[in-house]
């Protein structure tokens, strides 16, 4: 067992910490307060080659491995988790997907223009009715001629409104719970296809959330992603996929909440001495190291069984769970340390506690992940 | 078209630097980087070629085990790097540095430019640029924060104590520049993947047949620490005397 990243992947965190400080930092607080898409930093994303980094070269990707990818996430997140996500979904999402299922047309139409980040990727699964029981949607594709004609209407998907191209899903055969669905590739511009409610949400708020409606949406038969019937499969598949990048979210998170306990608790004094001198903060960030430590090398053990070409499912739940719930925890101890100012805008911790809580819910709640990891331990 | 020549070293990272409990500085988990100013020397040369063709050339003396720091100033714009590295070559005086960088680039860099930061992020001797420059028998301008080619001259602006001077000189040179010339820019993650690529000539201490001894021996180092008392004084002369005293309680200034 080897310990330590290569060269090249730790000149690639510092090259993202060096970016995120250049770019990202100087408009965290602006995009959050006034829930912003930050389109000027995605674009910087863009030309840095970061919106498609584990995709091959020949689709416009950077071609390097799943940790790196996920370790640049971490990076991203530290300085603002929503950017973090909107790379995040974009690649592991709705990228992920078209290159692992699609067909070599579909590689060239869509996942490269998306891998060279001139195109912003969605994903549309969730529905009003059905969230974690995805199984519960009720968007139908009927096959009229040479086109599946979509109806439904999908929630809560980041990038909805300022994406370009979408992977959804879609009961081709409704009576068939296990091979009924069916993934689609449903460019923007597509009639039919239409943005719904916008949502004002609690956390990483620069990170665009929205309904997607379909209505009498006429999609090519040529957009069917994988074969009709894989809708759930694919779906499974690209969780698997996402969850590393939210884990690794998660602690990007974490660790920026504790770069700011470190320093604000070795500077606010109180009963004549620095509060870090106190042994109850002291437990407090040895515990957020501790954690932290622990998440990190979660996901990197579950991006590596990833890169090696061996089963994630499980780890990538387990990544998911423990850096989620371990991320709102220690954001929540970290206001803890700035007391009342931490409950207050102009502490970055405030922003970090309300963007930790949405890493427990999305791409699978904790409880989700859960049943994931007791699944696979039972059956 | 000029053929430049950027000289970096790779140091510690100074948020690495931690004393130990015993009052020693731990360095054997610090991180290290790319010198600050060096980036802006990088930066530079990279926009001189974009504004006049040529060639940039990296080079650095490091110990043998600083293969990333090549990579990172690779990731910023140079072509080819000059690694002249061996085990012993850690903690260099700016003399020793100097004169190895000096041998190397005469014996086998064409160059028409040579650009150093003003001064290393750990030591900030501000010597190797000049230092190099006499050895090589050519023009040194330091402290720049603009430069221009025209023909075989150089036009540069350098900070002195009284303003800006102007001046120019013949090619080829050396000038050493500030943090105010450019902002570097952001290696994109292909550049890092591309300098992975890019030819390194290594060369060690062997290869150059010459000794370099250094002048001052480094007894060890030594952690400033900080100590909070948290007693305040006023500016009474009453105030005054008391600070005193207790300062010398401290053993701060010696008891007169
Ligand atoms: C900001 C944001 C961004 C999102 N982005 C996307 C996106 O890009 N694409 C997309 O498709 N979706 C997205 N989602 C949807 C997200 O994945 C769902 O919200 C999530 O899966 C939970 O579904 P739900 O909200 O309907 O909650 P529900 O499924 O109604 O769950 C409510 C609670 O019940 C629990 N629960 C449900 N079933 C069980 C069970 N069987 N056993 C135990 N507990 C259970 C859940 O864990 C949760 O605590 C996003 C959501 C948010 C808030």
């Amino acid at each position: 067992m080897y310990f330590k990243l290569t060269e090249e992947q730790e000149l690639i965190r510092d090259n993202m910490r060096e970016f995120a400080r250049t770019y990202v930092d100087p408009v965290a607080v602006e995009i959050d307060e006034n829930s912003r898409y930050p389109e000027e930093v995605i674009k910087k994303l863009a030309e840095g080659g970061w919106m498609g980094m584990p995709f091959p070269t020949e689709y416009g990707g950077a071609g390097v491995d799943y940790l790196t990818y996920a370790i640049a996430v971490e990076e991203l997140s530290r300085s603002c988790a929503a950017t973090g996500f909107t790379m995040s979904v974009h690649t592991g999402l709705a990228c992920g997907p078209i290159f692992n299922f699609g067909t070599e047309e579909q590689k060239k139409k869509f996942l490269t223009p998306m891998a060279k980040g001139e195109h912003l990727g969605a994903f549309a699964l969730t529905e009003p009715g059905a969230g974690t029981d995805v199984g519960a949607a009720t968007s139908t594709a009927v096959l009229d001629g040479d086109e599946y004609v979509l109806n439904g209407v999908k929630t809560f998907t980041s990038n909805g409104p300022v994406a370009n191209t979408y992977v959804t899903f879609a009961w081709t055969d409704k009576n068939d719970k296990r091979n009924g669905m069916t993934a689609f590739i449903v460019p923007r511009e597509t009639p039919g296809l239409s943005v719904g409610e916008e949502f004002k949400k609690m956390g990483i708020r620069a990170s665009q959330t929205s309904e997607i409606i379909f209505k009498d949406c006429r999609v090519p038969k040529e957009n069917v992603l994988g074969k009709v019937g894989d809708g759930l499969k694919i779906a499974m598949n690209s969780f698997d996929h996402g969850r590393i990048g939210i884990a690794a979210q998660a602690v990007g998170i974490a660790q920026a909440a504790l770069d700011e306990s470190i320093s604000y608790s070795k500077q606010r004094v109180q009963f004549g001495k620095p509060i870090s001198r106190n042994q109850a903060i002291q437990w407090m960030i040895a515990d957020m190291h501790t954690d932290i430590t622990a998440g990190r090398f979660l996901y990197y053990y579950a991006a590596y069984l990833k890169d090696q070409g061996l089963p994630f499912t499980k780890e990538a739940a387990m990544a998911k769970v423990f850096c989620a719930e371990m991320c709102s925890k220690h954001a929540s101890k970290a206001v803890q340390i700035h007391g009342g100012y931490g409950y207050c805008k102009g502490q970055k911790v405030e922003r970090l506690m309300r963007d930790a809580k949405i890493t427990e819910i999305y791409e699978g709640t904790s409880e989700a992940q859960r049943m994931v990891i007791a699944g696979n331990l039972l059956r | 078209m000029p053929n430049i020549v950027c000289c970096f070293k790779w140091v510690v990272d100074e948020a690495y630097i931690k004393p130990s409990s015993s009052g020693k500085i731990d360095l054997e988990w610090a991180e290290h980087k790319l010198s600050d100013y060096d980036r802006n020397a990088i930066e530079e040369a990279v926009r001189l070629q974009e504004a006049y063709g040529g060639s940039v050339t990296a080079v650095t003396v490091a110990p043998s085990d600083a293969t990333k720091g090549i990579k990172d100033a690779l990731s910023r714009g140079p072509e080819k790097a000059y690694f002249i590295n061996s085990e012993e070559l850690e903690n260099l005086e700016p003399s020793q540095t100097s004169a190895i960088l000096a041998q190397v680039i005469a014996q086998q860099i064409d160059y028409d430019l040579i650009i150093c930061g003003e001064g290393s992020s750990d030591l900030y001797a501000q010597q190797v640029g000049p230092r190099l420059a006499e050895k090589l028998r050519i023009p040194c301008i330091a402290f720049v924060k603009k430069v221009e080619i025209d023909g075989g001259r150089l036009i540069a602006e350098r900070k002195s104590d009284d303003g800006i001077e102007v001046v120019s000189a013949p090619l080829p040179a050396l000038i050493t520049v500030l943090p105010d010339i450019n902002n570097p820019r952001v290696p994109g993650l292909k550049d890092t993947l591309a300098a992975s690529k890019k030819p390194v000539e290594e060369i060690s201490l062997e290869d150059l047949d010459t000794e370099y001894p250094a002048l001052i021996i480094d007894k060890g180092l030594r952690a400033a620490s900080l100590v909070r008392n948290c007693t305040r004084f006023g500016s009474t002369p009453e105030d005054i005397q008391a600070f005193v005293e207790a300062i010398k309680k401290t053993g701060i200034i010696d008891r007169g």
